[in-house]
């Protein structure tokens, strides 16, 4: 499975469509183990680690693991350490609703292109200075919270932290140099929901540290600038770390990366096109926008809606909110298992099922929270929600490896970035108005879930079914080879170009469901060995 | 189960219904209390550093013996209607449990029936108040803490006899300071490493290639 660097969608090379079998380890048969290789964790070929072990700090594969992971934990601290500080703040700065609301969706939006920028730059440093130089120059901005004093600086100032969530890409480039395909796609899930919690711990942090700052004797105006100092003082910490102790392969730094196996370079041009015409691309940047995108935004506001609605203390809104953003703990790497247990039994049919009913009913939910007028069953509804969203995250990305398997880079960074844009929107449409109040924001948010779920319907696989439709009965249409050659043309597949998509094809037979040992021969595969 | 399903649904819906029985509403408390505070209208006041000297006393007009419930005086600085424009947690509702109208307490003070004499009370804005107009409200609570009475500096529309206060900004000069060293060093650090690592590998490369690799 020799995957060529620096080539496009390389930044998520060595994914495979078994990613989300979560598997901790690699039994040797099925990837065998570089024995001459001295490293705590065994390794195959390439040096990655075949084995996930979660409490070990053991150099290079999960101390790179757990710098990885914290790094983007810091950086969703200090994009949401606003969120639950909202109300002294207001005062402090003299905002309106619509000030807040703008402030929320600059503090997404940024990360829209500077994840697409990212991809480059760990293709250019490599991850670990991707990561050390995102983290470590957008500590000033954090810093500049000191200097804010008006509704313009904060939006400014929120924007460009907001551009620090790009660590995601360094993230799971990081991981996929260090870990073997067949296990990354537990290491990434788990990486990126632990890094998705930050968005949790900060409503937690951020009023706790105001609390011992206002104690400690400063007045609340300055005590919340002051409390700005801690994510800024992670960041730098980070920074250094990821680069004392990083690196970015298994066998040493960028500067010894050699080009393995065939240089097959693939044409930007074409992978974006196979990308940007493939109708269920576009499907699940909407649904992703829809989950994600609605968590990040309940991640700015939910803090401030308890602080006003429930009369609360801003460290009991704080807690309350936390508990949103921490069940990403479970939640996530939950809709990845469920969207596995699915597909053992009914195939792709499954994995959609799966993500309609968790997407929806976190829809539904959220439509609860925003009628509750108590506060234990607002506290309820708004646990059933997180769930609902975050599961129906894990489980977007069980789906989103079979969509293309040439342009799998590019429709990952597309759907994350619809991600950040539906939260963009969300917030621009229902929190940054006065013409809604927060819980009639919420109420109406939960029907656009549930609507904007809806699209799912109409993703087909020609192989698989749909969520409601068979697969096809043309003999030749109906095999896994044709849809991902398809991607590929006639000249392309005459120069071999296809072999991978069509290992992938072989693989992903296992989306068939129970089906998978009546599937017919296919007329016209070409042979493995041209 | 069937009961089992009518309890759900029941909790279910009683969560839509709100229940707002036996709170006090402010049309209902009548207003037979004078209340004066010093600021004269449209005056710009400094948190931390000013001064504001309230003033209250029964209203003349008033029946005898109509104050022999009042216990005791809240005087509370209040929001005007312009400073809660597009500001919904400043919200004005009349069920004063909702009411957030007026947020920063001034002072409170025991009331006395038999004594008829205007009291007062000069307090310095507190440096959490946020810049803004304001007005004057004083409670008038019995002895079983609800509000029976109130009075306020301006009239029933809130229009008149406003008051400015202008925040502290909150920024110290040795906050600013620290900031541009830590972000300095930030920035130094990274790009240190960065260019002691490039010739390190130089080094590397070039002893590489000596040594005939």
């Amino acid at each position: 499975m020799g995957d060529v660097e620096g080539s496009p969608g390389s930044s998520m090379h060595g994914v495979t469509g078994r990613e989300q079998t979560f598997a901790f380890s690699v039994a040797s048969p099925i990837v065998p183990t570089d024995t001459t290789a001295k490293f705590a964790l065994p390794v195959d070929s390439e040096h990655k680690a075949k084995v996930f072990r979660l409490w070990s700090l053991a150099n290079p594969h999960m101390r790179t693991f757990h710098l990885s992971w914290i790094s983007f934990f810091t950086c969703f601290v200090s994009t949401f350490a606003a969120a639950p500080l909202v109300p002294i703040i207001r005062d402090n700065l003299n905002l309106t609703k619509v000030d807040i609301g703008n402030a929320g969706v600059t503090s997404v939006s940024g990360s829209i292109f500077s994840r697409l920028v990212m991809g480059a730059v760990c293709d250019l440093l490599g991850p670990r200075y991707g990561c050390a130089f995102l983290i470590m120059l957008s500590a000033p901005t954090v810093f500049c919270m000191s200097f804010v004093s008006n509704a313009a600086g904060y939006i400014a100032v929120r924007f460009m932290i907001g551009f620090s969530l790009a660590t995601f890409v360094s993230c799971q480039y990081w991981m996929s140099t260090m870990f073997n395909s067949q296990i990354i796609g537990l290491v990434n899930g788990t990486a990126a929901g632990w890094g998705n919690m930050g968005g949790g711990a900060t409503q937690l942090i951020m009023p706790l540290l105001y609390d011992v700052i206002q104690r400690a004797g400063a007045t609340p105006f300055t005590a919340w600038r002051i409390a700005f100092f801690i994510p800024g003082f992670l960041h730098v910490l980070m920074g250094i770390l990821v680069l004392t102790l990083g690196q970015d392969l298994p066998d040493g730094n960028l500067a010894s990366l050699q080009k393995k196996g065939n240089v097959a370079k693939d044409k930007f041009s074409n992978v974006l096109w196979y990308a940007v015409t493939n109708y269920r691309t576009w499907i699940f940047v909407l649904l992703y926008g829809y989950s994600m995108g609605v968590e990040l935004s309940t991640d700015n506001v939910i803090a401030e809606y308890f602080y006003d609605r429930f009369d609360l203390k801003l460290h009991t809104a704080g807690i309350i909110a936390a508990t949103f953003g921490m069940a990403n703990l479970v939640a996530r790497p939950f809709g990845g298992y469920a969207s596995d247990v699915a597909a053992r039994y009914f195939g792709m049919r499954g994995r959609l099922w799966t993500l309609w009913i968790l997407q929806t009913a976190g829809g539904v939910f959220c439509m609860w929270l925003g009628k509750a007028t108590k506060l234990p069953i607002a506290i309820v509804a708004m646990i059933l929600f997180s769930i609902g969203a975050q599961a129906a995250c894990g489980a977007t990305f069980g789906i989103i490896p079979f969509i293309s398997r040439r342009s799998l880079g590019i429709i990952s960074g597309l759907t994350g970035a619809g991600g950040n844009f539906g939260s963009g929107l969300t917030q621009l449409v229902f929190f940054s108005t006065t013409k809604y109040s927060t819980d009639t924001g919420l109420f109406l948010m939960g029907i656009m879930i549930v609507c904007c779920t809806l699209p799912i319907t109409l993703v087909h696989f020609p192989q698989w079914g749909s969520m409601f439709l068979p697969p096809t009965k043309h003999v030749e249409k109906s095999t896994e080879e044709f849809y991902y050659g398809s991607e590929w043309t006639e000249d392309e597949k005459k120069k071999g170009l296809h072999q991978q998509s069509i290992k992938f094809a072989e693989n992903s037979r296992s989306e068939r469901g129970r089906r998978v040992a009546s599937a017919p021969t296919p007329p016209n595969t070409t042979p493995s060995h041209v | 189960m069937a009961s089992n399903g009518f309890l759900l649904a029941a909790l279910f819906l009683s969560c839509f219904l709100g229940f707002s029985l036996g709170n006090i509403h402010l049309s209902s408390l009548p207003r037979t209390l004078e209340v004066t505070a010093s600021p004269k209208p449209g005056q710009v006041l400094k948190a931390g550093v000013d001064k504001i000297r309230v003033t209250w006393v029964l209203n003349g007009t008033v029946k005898a013996g109509s104050d022999s419930s009042y216990k005791n005086i809240k005087a509370k600085l209040c929001y005007a209607p312009v400073s809660q424009v597009d500001r919904a947690w400043r919200k004005t509702e009349d069920d004063l449990k909702k009411d957030k109208t007026c947020q920063f307490d001034i002072v409170e003070k025991p009331y006395n029936p038999a004594n008829k004499t205007a009291q007062s009370f000069e307090w310095t804005v507190e440096r959490d108040v946020p810049t803004g107009t304001f007005f004057v409200r004083a409670y008038v609570f019995n002895s079983a803490g609800q509000e029976v009475a109130y009075g306020q500096t301006t009239d029933d529309k809130k229009g008149t006899n406003l008051f400015q206060i202008e925040s502290i900004t909150g920024r110290h000069v040795s906050l600013d300071i620290a900031s541009v060293c830590f972000s300095a060093f930030s920035v130094v650090s990274l790009f240190g490493f960065f260019f002691i690592d490039k010739r390190k590998a130089k080094k590397a490369a070039a002893a590489a290639e000596a040594s005939g690799h």
